[in-house]
């Protein structure tokens, strides 16, 4: 399912380490990723929210938590951009966190659709 | 074995937790850091605890600062998550009071390996726990019949004479001696006389409140301590206690014994502001009178009955019972 072909590490979704992190549990990866379906969104938003207002604390913190969400799913390079961000808004660099924050949804809209097709192959 | 998993992200927290009950752990969870440390902070609270370094309200080193504020309680092995792995943030952590920490995303075998040194931990605790508690029991309690030793006994009377002061109320001191015991060690030899001062001892525990103190004074003497105990009431209860002792005869292993108890009285709030062994010594007095009287009946100790002496004598043991 990793269609990564980017020069950088990580990989779109890492899905052996999920795979390996649950312990290869079928159900819970199902009941992750149906929380992830739920949350992922409003919190994007909410970032999104944040960065416009130039809420640094508020961006630093969703975008931590976002780091988190995504490492724990094998999401390595949409985690590596929050994780661009988080550091962004906690050393103060407003000026830089829109382009932050786009690569960020950019690696978000690659991801999704893996997850999201991956579904039907869990419920199958 | 109850863990805690603080963690403010559902994902994780659930990964967690599945993981943590696949190990056979009894999971409670919490989404920020004032919730984890309510959890921890309960009587029967959690004594294992994953805590993410950041969560709303309170962050996972607060959260550990606050436990470890409370040093009167139960040992808690904090481990923090994290995804700082800086040295100085790694210090910062482990200076907080967690006893580990562990990057995130976490790998579930090392996560449980690390949650065992955590068991190992608190179980040489409760072992550490359970050796002193044993120390301390043998420190203030008579090996024989299970009771308060003199020391202890005279030491919760002290303390217990300093609040009924304050609180203006009345301590009742009833020190009781068996009578003709030496016969029962004669007759019976030393293993019955055992039997016989170990029932002694618990039918006057049976006799009194869960808050009096009932203590071994000496070789057959014993001392009770009736906290807050009315003036008026104190001769009925003591009489009460007396009879309690008495009836129905000991049975022991050489069968039924038939013994009856001396005692002297004496009333906290008749004396005003003496000392421990002031009292002792006019409770000793009024035992004395009792004895002097046939036995098998109490004497209440009466203020100024007697000449008073500046510096009283301690209470003597007074092998009354021969």
């Amino acid at each position: 399912m990793n269609e990564n072909n980017s020069p950088l590490a990580e990989a779109v979704w890492n899905q052996a380490a999920l795979r390996e992190r649950v312990d290869h549990d079928e159900e819970l990866l199902r009941e992750l990723l149906a929380i992830f379906d739920e949350d992922f969104p409003r919190m994007t938003k909410s970032l999104e929210a944040a960065v416009a207002d130039g809420d640094l604390k508020s961006t630093g913190t969703l975008s931590h938590t976002l780091k988190g969400m995504l490492l724990n799913l094998g999401g390595e390079r949409a985690a590596a951009a929050a994780a661009k961000l988080e550091s962004l808004a906690r050393t103060g660099k407003e000026a830089a966190l829109n382009d932050a924050l786009g690569a960020f949804q950019r690696e978000a809209a690659s991801l999704l659709p893996e997850l999201k097709a991956y579904v039907p192959e869990v419920r199958g | 074995m109850k863990i805690l998993v603080a963690e403010d992200e559902a994902v994780s927290r659930r990964m967690l937790a599945k993981s943590l009950e696949r190990a056979g752990y009894e999971v409670i969870c919490a989404e920020n850091g004032k919730q984890a440390l309510e959890q921890l902070c309960k009587l029967e609270g959690p004594r294992l605890a994953l805590l993410d370094w950041i969560m709303p309200e309170l962050d996972g080193p607060s959260v550990c600062r606050a436990v470890r504020k409370r040093k009167e309680h139960t040992y808690v092995y904090m481990v923090l998550l994290t995804s700082k792995v800086s040295k100085q943030e790694t210090v910062l952590g482990l200076e907080s009071g967690a006893d580990d920490y562990l990057t995130k995303p976490f790998d579930a075998e090392e996560l449980r390996a690390r949650l065992r040194v955590g068991e190992r931990i608190l179980l040489l605790e409760d072992r550490l726990v359970e050796a002193r508690e044993n120390m301390r029991f043998r420190a203030t309690h008579d090996p024989l019949t299970s009771l308060l030793n003199r020391g202890a006994i005279l030491d919760l009377l002290g303390r217990e004479l300093h609040r009924s002061a304050r609180e203006r109320k009345s301590t009742a001191i009833l020190l009781g001696d068996i009578d003709h015991f030496k016969q029962v060690n004669d007759t019976w030899g030393h293993v019955i006389g055992d039997e016989v001062l170990a029932e002694v001892a618990n039918r006057l525990l049976a006799a009194v409140r869960s808050y009096d103190f009932v203590g071994r004074y000496g070789g057959e003497e014993f001392l009770v301590v009736l906290n807050s105990c009315d003036p008026d009431y104190a001769p009925s209860r003591a009489e009460q206690i007396r009879k309690l002792v008495s009836n129905p005869p000991i049975q022991t292993a050489k069968g039924p014994i038939e013994l009856t108890m001396s005692f002297g009285v004496l009333q906290s709030a008749d004396w005003g502001p003496r000392s421990v062994e002031e009292l002792l010594h006019e409770a000793d007095m009024a035992l004395y009178e009792a004895k002097a009287a046939g036995r098998d009946c109490l004497r209440m100790a009466k203020p100024g009955a007697r000449v008073e002496t500046s510096t009283p004598a301690l209470p003597q043991p007074v092998r009354r019972g021969k």
